[in-house]
């Protein structure tokens, strides 16, 4: 009964020192709900498209004209105009008016009426391969309906297999899973808003600890805030406390931000609202295994603000996890965030039960375990260090900054 | 000599935390391993993806080896239904699958014009684009070659049906990254950006620290009052070393590498330098405007990682929403990025790139605006916690 006395006073003393700290409130607070909302509006155009392009047209025929009003009619392209030659193009895409060059060479009606083959350059700025990758796609659809319009054409006027040969013999059909409209906000999304959750509870914690190594700082080892229950208790108590700040939020986050921005959103709530209450357990003891490193209020940004961007890597949003060499595979498997953003990636936009993503569910379980033991091992040999401070009342290392 | 004084007593602050090495030197170079490392490929090619073959003939074994034998797919899988393959896709396990109907063979001979389907995941991105770019190439090059046998066998010579499967072809040519290398284009743009949000960082800890442990006093006494004196001095050791850090990574890179530099390798040299100062300048008018240390370092953590986004390194920012847009030309990152581009990827004349190398240069001057405020801050040091 005593225990969860002492886990319950943790439980309230932490909840105060949350609640009575600014720093700590902006990001457990202000960082969560306003961080999805500003990203989405960054990338909420979704596709690129209509890119600026000029053409460079040799041959100057109604075929080629017709040829770039086609070109002009895909999504990808934006014919700004046409340039006399290579040189003024080039001259355009360097002052950034256009990320494209075509160019028609001067055989291409001759080409096309004499029933040869016809070839087309197109030069790529590819200083983005966002735009590379869509005027890829405008290029085939654009090329698929050239030949069958050219190949139509030729066996109508060749008189030759017209009824055997209409067009391809084969129809292919191709069938996008998960972001239909491939948009990067609907890409991107779902992965960052795990990531966020991750990361704003890290730098929360860390922000604690710091605030508390200050003070023990200041007062000679002892912390007049700090409340000590048993070790487990300790650490218990203080995951409750985020536990219950973060599970609200995860439902603003995850729920309601996809809804907002028509994201796309298929998965159930009850498939992934597990998968996440574990990744915060894990992510609550990696922050409390952090502590050690962050001795000072302000470090914790220093400590824990660049490793976003590394998470974000390794989570395998932009480089698959299957390219990883194993020691990379390896880091990342123990962070709670690469299994919390496969696997609501995959219940959010492909709409995976809880069961198909089994395997993320249990590595975060596996990580909560670790994490745990190392939060319990460190907090343990850390209030012991405190314990001998105090009672030497002297400056020692464990309350010395990094 | 009281500039030296001062760059003596910082960089006796520098070395007396172990928080400043770790953060200066550590962090930035192992951050560049681990990108260049993990990324080293250039593409993450062999995409896990499964296959559906429900017509199991010679034909269907054809496509099926044919698959196999593209660089950006690997079967890694053979399913029996679409869905044992959707549920594939669902675990994570494939990222996408191609289908052969029954009766593909039958059909295609009859002329009854059977579908080839293919289904890319593109909740992840890259994996999801190589995989359709694979199918796609297969699923028409086996459509060709089927019209090509029944054109042949119809009594057309080879390369008049040749001409009449493929009368159009439009070359495409990736200017200077020819390869697609993912590595080339991310790693310019991420690496310089985290360097660049470790320096705002560490300016602001640095400056801030006087404020909170009250030494900024004596830090302006031995300007003999000179804040200007006292702050280049502070920030003098710290450019050097950030730039020589920011140096090696580009040498690394370009050098090492072998990414694309195709214009004379000092223009480069300028833009690091120059990102180095800009990024100490705004750091620092930051903390003049927001003497309270949690809020100005909160403040440059939040731009420096929302300039991964903003500053337009994976979505173009002229097609950003204009309220959005805007926020790309107010952090420096975005105009070393944009020097990146010309001089170093494309290579056009200096010229071109002469706004943005001025942009970065006024930056570095921006600290002088509130060199005022920053005095009376330092001569009255507040710490609010």
């Amino acid at each position: 009964m005593n225990w969860f006395k002492s886990l319950f006073r943790v439980w309230r003393r932490e909840t105060r020192l949350v609640f009575t700290d600014i720093g700590v409130l902006l990001f457990f607070f202000a960082l969560p709900l306003a961080y999805p909302i500003v990203y989405t509006l960054i990338y909420n155009p979704e596709v690129v498209k209509k890119i600026d392009t000029v053409v460079v047209d040799n041959c100057r025929t109604a075929d080629s004209r017709e040829f770039v009003r086609n070109l002009g009619a895909t999504q990808g392209f934006n014919i700004i105009g046409y340039a006399s030659d290579m040189q003024e193009a080039r001259r355009a895409w360097m002052e950034k008016k256009a990320y494209g060059v075509v160019e028609i060479p001067a055989d291409f009606s001759r080409k096309i009426g004499r029933g040869e083959q016809a070839v087309c350059s197109f030069y790529s700025d590819m200083s983005l391969l966002l735009r590379y990758r869509q005027y890829l796609f405008s290029l085939t659809d654009l090329q698929m309906h050239e030949v069958s319009a050219i190949t139509a054409r030729r066996l109508a006027d060749g008189g030759l297999l017209t009824s055997t040969v209409g067009g391809l013999p084969v129809n292919t059909q191709a069938n996008f899973l998960g972001d239909v409209s491939q948009g990067f906000a609907s890409f991107v999304m779902p992965g960052i808003v795990v990531l966020i959750l991750q990361q704003s509870l890290l730098l929360g914690i860390t922000m604690i600890a710091g605030t508390a190594a200050d003070r023990r700082r200041k007062n000679k080892g002892y912390d007049p805030l700090g409340y000590e229950g048993g070790t487990l208790a300790t650490v218990l108590g203080k995951s409750l406390c985020y536990l219950m700040i973060y599970l609200p939020l995860s439902y603003y986050i995850l729920e309601l931000i996809p809804w907002m921005f028509s994201l796309p959103h298929i998965g159930r709530f009850m498939d992934f609202m597990p998968l996440i209450f574990v990744m915060l357990l894990a992510t609550s003891f990696l922050g409390q295994t952090l502590q050690v490193f962050v001795r000072e209020r302000e470090s914790s940004l220093l400590v824990i603000v660049f490793t976003s961007v590394v998470f974000l890597f390794l989570s395998g949003l932009t480089w698959p996890r299957y390219a990883f060499s194993p020691f990379w595979k390896m880091i990342s498997d123990l962070v709670p965030a690469t299994w919390g953003m496969e696997g609501f990636i995959r219940i959010n936009s492909n709409g995976s039960t809880l069961a198909d993503v089994s395997h993320y569910y249990m590595g975060l379980w596996a990580l909560t375990g670790l994490y745990f033991i190392s939060a319990v091992v460190l907090r343990h040999f850390t209030s012991k260090a405190h314990a001998d401070c105090q009672r030497q009342g002297r400056e020692c290392a464990e309350v010395s900054e990094i | 000599m009281v500039l030296l004084d001062i760059i003596k007593r910082e960089l006796r602050r520098l070395t007396s935390r172990k928080i400043y090495v770790v953060m200066m030197l550590v962090v930035p170079l192992a951050c560049s391993f681990f990108f260049l490392n993990l990324m080293h490929e250039g593409l993450p090619l062999k995409v896990p993806v499964g296959m559906v073959d429900l017509d199991h003939s010679s034909m269907s074994r054809q496509i099926a080896r044919s698959l196999n034998a593209s660089p950006l797919i690997n079967i890694d899988s053979d399913f029996e239904s679409y869905h044992e393959a959707i549920n594939g896709v669902k675990s994570g396990e494939i990222y996408g699958f191609f289908l052969i109907p029954s009766d593909f063979q039958q059909k295609a001979i009859a002329g009854e014009k059977p579908t080839l389907s293919f289904f890319s995941n593109m909740t992840i991105f890259v994996p999801g684009s190589l995989s359709f770019k694979g199918f796609k190439t297969i699923a028409v090059t086996t459509a060709g070659g089927i019209v090509k046998t029944t054109l042949v066998s119809a009594g057309a010579d080879e390369n008049l049906a040749g001409s009449l499967i493929q009368p159009l072809v439009i070359r495409t040519h990736p200017l200077n990254n020819p390869w697609t290398n993912y590595s080339i284009y991310l790693c310019q743009s991420f690496i310089p950006c985290l360097l660049a949000l470790i320096i705002l960082l560490v300016t602001v800890f640095s400056i801030c620290q006087e404020h909170k442990t009250g030494t900024s006093v004596e830090w302006l006494e031995e300007a003999r009052g000179h804040m200007g004196i006292a702050l280049l001095g502070k920030l003098l050791p710290q450019t050097v070393i950030f730039t020589s850090v920011g140096l090696t990574i580009q040498a690394v890179m370009f050098g090492f590498l072998g990414f694309p530099l195709n214009n004379h390798p000092v223009h480069m040299v300028l833009a690091m330098l120059l990102l180095v100062t800009a990024t100490q300048g705004f750091a620092v008018f930051i903390t003049e405007m927001l003497p309270n240390f949690r809020i100005a370092l909160s403040i440059v953590s939040l731009t420096g990682i929302l300039c991964f986004s903003v500053a337009g390194f994976s979505f173009p920012v002229e097609k950003m929403y204009g309220g959005i847009a805007i926020f790309s030309y107010i952090v420096p990152i975005r105009y070393y990025f944009l020097i990146y581009i010309d001089q170093a990827l494309n290579g056009i004349p200096i010229y071109y790139s002469r706004f943005y190398y001025v942009a970065l240069l006024l930056f570095t001057l921006l600290p002088l605006i509130g060199l005022r405020r920053l005095r009376r801050q330092c001569e009255h040091p507040v710490y609010i916690p």
